[in-house]
């Protein structure tokens, strides 16, 4: 992959800088669609080590943050906001391990949140069918002013249910991030890749429903 | 360009502190008294003059209607927000205005900009006065728990004043900055301040990088309508009470009276930081005498559930930042009330460990405020801040949810991009609505913004509008539009819910001008006029009497040189030129000031000016 040379805005030099000119030292433009990896030098892996994460972004912060445009010109005060924010943002994204796995999908094409995003993943429909109605029963028992404490109990024990299997999607979300990055190392195929970003993608949408479900649940013990 | 200030503009009182260049100290700047604390209380003399500071503080006890404290808690917010606050302050509105809150001083009208403005162009004058010089650029600090609306009106205030307000600085952030510089502590702080009306508390990691120092904050939480005021009004209403049950005597019809009690409550407050036992005395205007007698031990049980409260955003915000509170390595204590030793026994014992109180509560923010303003005029770098949006953004979706774009603890500058199309054939414009806050309903947080995207008319689903939000490094949102079709970029209106048009700034700026005294050059052209004036008259009649005969004829020539020099700069108006030219003619006429006194007393006045003699 070759870039084309880049020419200064400010004094149309070529210059060879990744982030200041080489020849006038004026803040340049981020490169045309550079992603959140490219921005900090790093392959499109899933396991990212967040030690250099973190220096790579506050190297890149001490380089391009607003403080230091303050006396400069309009254009590069406007730059060094847009440049800056892009770092935030990446650095952001990038050390959330779940968002990092949902802007690599994005990122390739592959992130789909299912046409039915409320739509109970098959086999949970039973538990959660329960659940849904002791969370009925509690709401109907607190406006009639009943006792609530067995049905607290019983969704208590819903909840930590639910959060086991969040703890599994977690586990599953990792092997599965770990395969990727094996593919990526081994150079392996699209056909390869696809089926493990089609894996990383119905465990998001999994992930995000049973989360969603524990919220709920925790809003409404909380509540009563 | 002038020199550039930070500024401290509290609920309670207001600092302005320069960074020394010598010492790279900073340093806060007294006012006419000598205090560096300028009450921030603003007053209405029946002449039409404002008064600001302390003279105004006097003014609560005997014009109180003319009077207004503790505005900072009315920025940013409209009519409807502060019905809570009305019964408890004596803050007198404009029942017309719908929105827009304009208090009244006497019988004109004010906004919370225009008041803060008053306050920000006294210490505008407090530095010019020292500096010798003209200020105007400023770095100032708000609550970190300010939401936009509040910092945008902050920053409007900077407008009216005649400053360039350069940053908006995290009150905490700024305290860190200013212990950083002082103890060079590193790794995790935790700072807690709790001011005269808000409360914030941040987490900030210090690092060392071979470059410089890092100040990263992690998180951030608080409670604007949290402070000092609460615990003051809370006695207010206790002790208002006490005096109708013993006295038969309501003193709430006499505005007077109250601020009379406010000011013997808060000495007793003060009191009891130092001692155990302190009393409230009011005499009423039947002559009798109020007395109320205050246990350190009472003063604490009561505000107990005040302290209490601010113990939750404490928790949040170490959840937020992923901490125990044993993994917090320092803490920082800021605000005046953080003097009350209950708040320091419950800081203490929650972090398990004693909190740094080295440096002056009230004066650490603005020390903070001058390192930034340091920063940023000299470029000379070996610092940097790197703060955090405290509250989510959101925009508004179907059903009147909120979908979170920017999440609260983001680093800024941030932004997000969201992608807009038509629902219908030939729809012409797309409604976005902007909030802020934790809460997933629209109509629980906070409404920024609402605007209209304008579309060119096409089939539904077929246009394609980005629309980026960005919270730009003072936490103030920012937001453009690009058609994606054709690259176009839209331009987006954005008028804050709750805020002032620019041309109402203009306006207000333009009066502020009438109601602020002269601008400091302006001052200054004056003064050296009239200081040439006496100079120039004293030496024409010198040269006039006898005893300039005796003058040599080059002295004779450098005089006539130099008072032709001074007439014509005093023509001008360059002050500094004006005083060149004065003291040029005073070492011209050193000589003649010495004949004029008749040899018999020349030594004792040698060195004398003629204007003197």
């Amino acid at each position: 992959m070759t870039d084309p040379p880049l020419v200064c805005w400010s004094c149309h030099e070529r210059t060879l800088g990744t982030h200041f000119c080489s020849s006038c030292g004026k803040l340049q433009k981020g490169r045309h669609g550079t992603d959140y990896y490219a921005l900090f030098g790093m392959p499109r892996k899933l396991s990212i080590d967040l030690g250099s994460l973190e220096r790579e972004f506050l190297q890149l912060s001490w380089k391009l943050h607003p403080d230091n445009f303050v006396n400069a010109t309009e254009q590069e005060r406007e730059l060094s906001l847009q440049r800056s924010s892009e770092v935030n943002d990446a650095y952001r994204v990038l050390r959330d391990p779940v968002a990092r796995v949902e802007y690599l999908l994005e990122l390739e094409g592959a992130r789909k949140e299912g046409e039915h995003k409320q739509q109970a993943p098959p086999e949970l429909l039973e538990e959660v069918f329960e659940l849904n109605e002791s969370l009925d029963e509690l709401r109907e028992a607190k406006e009639a002013g009943g006792d609530l404490s067995t049905l607290k109990a019983r969704l208590e024990s819903a909840q930590k249910n639910f959060q086991q299997k969040l703890g599994e999607v977690d586990q599953q979300l990792q092997v599965a991030a770990q395969q990727w990055d094996a593919a990526i190392e081994a150079n392996a195929g699209d056909s390869d890749r696809a089926a493990i970003k089609v894996r990383l993608n119905e465990l998001l949408n999994r992930r995000s429903y049973i989360r969603n479900l524990v919220n709920n649940v925790a809003k409404e013990l909380t509540e009563s | 360009m002038g020199r550039i200030v930070g500024i401290d503009l509290g609920t309670t009182n207001s600092l302005v502190a320069y960074t020394d260049p010598q010492t790279g100290a900073p340093k806060c700047m007294p006012g006419p008294s000598g205090s560096t604390l300028c009450p921030s209380v603003v007053s209405l003399d029946p002449d039409g003059s404002i008064i600001v500071g302390e003279p105004a503080r006097r003014r609560l006890l005997t014009q109180s209607e003319r009077s207004i404290y503790s505005v900072k808690r009315l920025m940013g917010r409209g009519v409807a927000d502060i019905q809570s606050e009305l019964k408890i302050f004596p803050f007198r509105i404009d029942t017309t205005s719908k929105n827009v809150i304009r208090i009244k001083l006497g019988d004109k009208f004010f906004t919370p900009p225009e008041i803060s403005a008053f306050i920000l162009r006294e210490l505008k004058n407090w530095a010019e006065a020292y500096f010798g010089d003209t200020v105007d650029r400023a770095v100032v600090t708000v609550p970190a728990y300010f939401n936009d609306a509040q910092r945008q009106a902050t920053k409007d205030a900077g407008k009216i004043a005649g400053l360039e307000v350069l940053r908006l600085v995290n009150e905490p952030t700024a305290a860190a900055l200013a212990y950083g510089l002082h103890e060079k502590q590193r790794g995790k702080v935790a700072v807690y301040d709790l001011g005269g009306g808000t409360f914030d508390i941040s987490v900030l990691k210090l690092i060392s990088t071979g470059e410089g120092d890092i100040y990263q904050v992690l998180s951030t939480n608080g409670d604007t309508h949290l402070g000092g005021d609460d615990i003051d009004n809370l006695f207010m209403r206790h002790l208002q009470q006490e005096i109708v049950d013993q006295h038969k005597f309501d003193i709430g019809r006499h505005p007077e009276l109250v601020q009379e009690l406010r000011k013997g409550f808060i000495q007793a407050k003060h009191q009891l930081s130092e001692k155990d036992h302190a009393e409230v005395r009011l005499t009423l205007p039947s002559g009798a005498v109020y007395w109320s007698g205050l246990t350190r031990a009472d003063f604490e049980g009561w505000i107990r559930p005040i302290v209490d409260r601010t113990m939750i955003p404490v928790k949040l915000a170490l959840a937020d930042a992923h901490l125990a509170p044993a993994e917090i390595d320092e803490v920082v204590l800021v605000g005046g009330t953080t003097r009350t030793p209950l708040i320091r026994a419950t800081v203490q014992e929650y972090f398990g460990r004693k909190p740094h109180t080295e440096l002056n509560p009230d004066e650490v923010v603005a020390l903070g405020a001058a390192v930034q303003a340091n920063i940023l005029e000299r470029g000379v770098k070996n610092m940097l801040l790197l703060d955090v949006t405290p509250l989510s953004l959101g925009i508004e979706t179907y059903g009147g949810a909120v979908a979170k774009v920017i999440p609260r603890n983001s680093t800024i500058p941030a932004s997000a991009q969201e992608m807009y199309t038509t629902g219908v054939d030939n729809q012409t414009g797309i409604d976005i609505h902007v909030l802020q806050g934790e809460r997933e309903l629209a109509k629980d947080c906070r409404s920024l913004a609402r605007f209209t995207l304008k579309v060119p008319p096409a089939p539904a689903g077929l246009p394609r509008i980005e629309v980026r939000f960005l919270i730009d490094a003072n936490g103030i949102l920012q937001v453009a539009a690009k058609d994606l079709r054709n690259g176009q970029q839209h331009s987006v209106e954005v008028q804050p819910s709750y805020g002032i048009s620019d041309t109402e700034i203009e306006r207000m700026l333009e009066e502020s001008i009438e109601y602020a005294e002269q601008d400091f050059s302006e001052r200054q052209v004056i003064e050296a006029r009239t200081e040439s004036e006496a100079i120039l008259a004293a030496t024409q009649k010198a040269l006039a009497s006898s005893t300039s005969a005796a003058l040599s004829t080059e002295e004779r020539a450098t005089i006539d040189q130099s008072v032709a020099a001074l007439t014509e700069s005093v023509a001008g108006n360059d002050y500094k030129l004006i005083r060149k030219r004065i003291d040029e003619l005073n070492q011209a006429t050193t000589h003649l000031a010495e004949l004029v006194m008749n040899g018999a007393v020349s030594t004792a006045l040698q060195g004398r000016k003629l204007a003197e003699v």
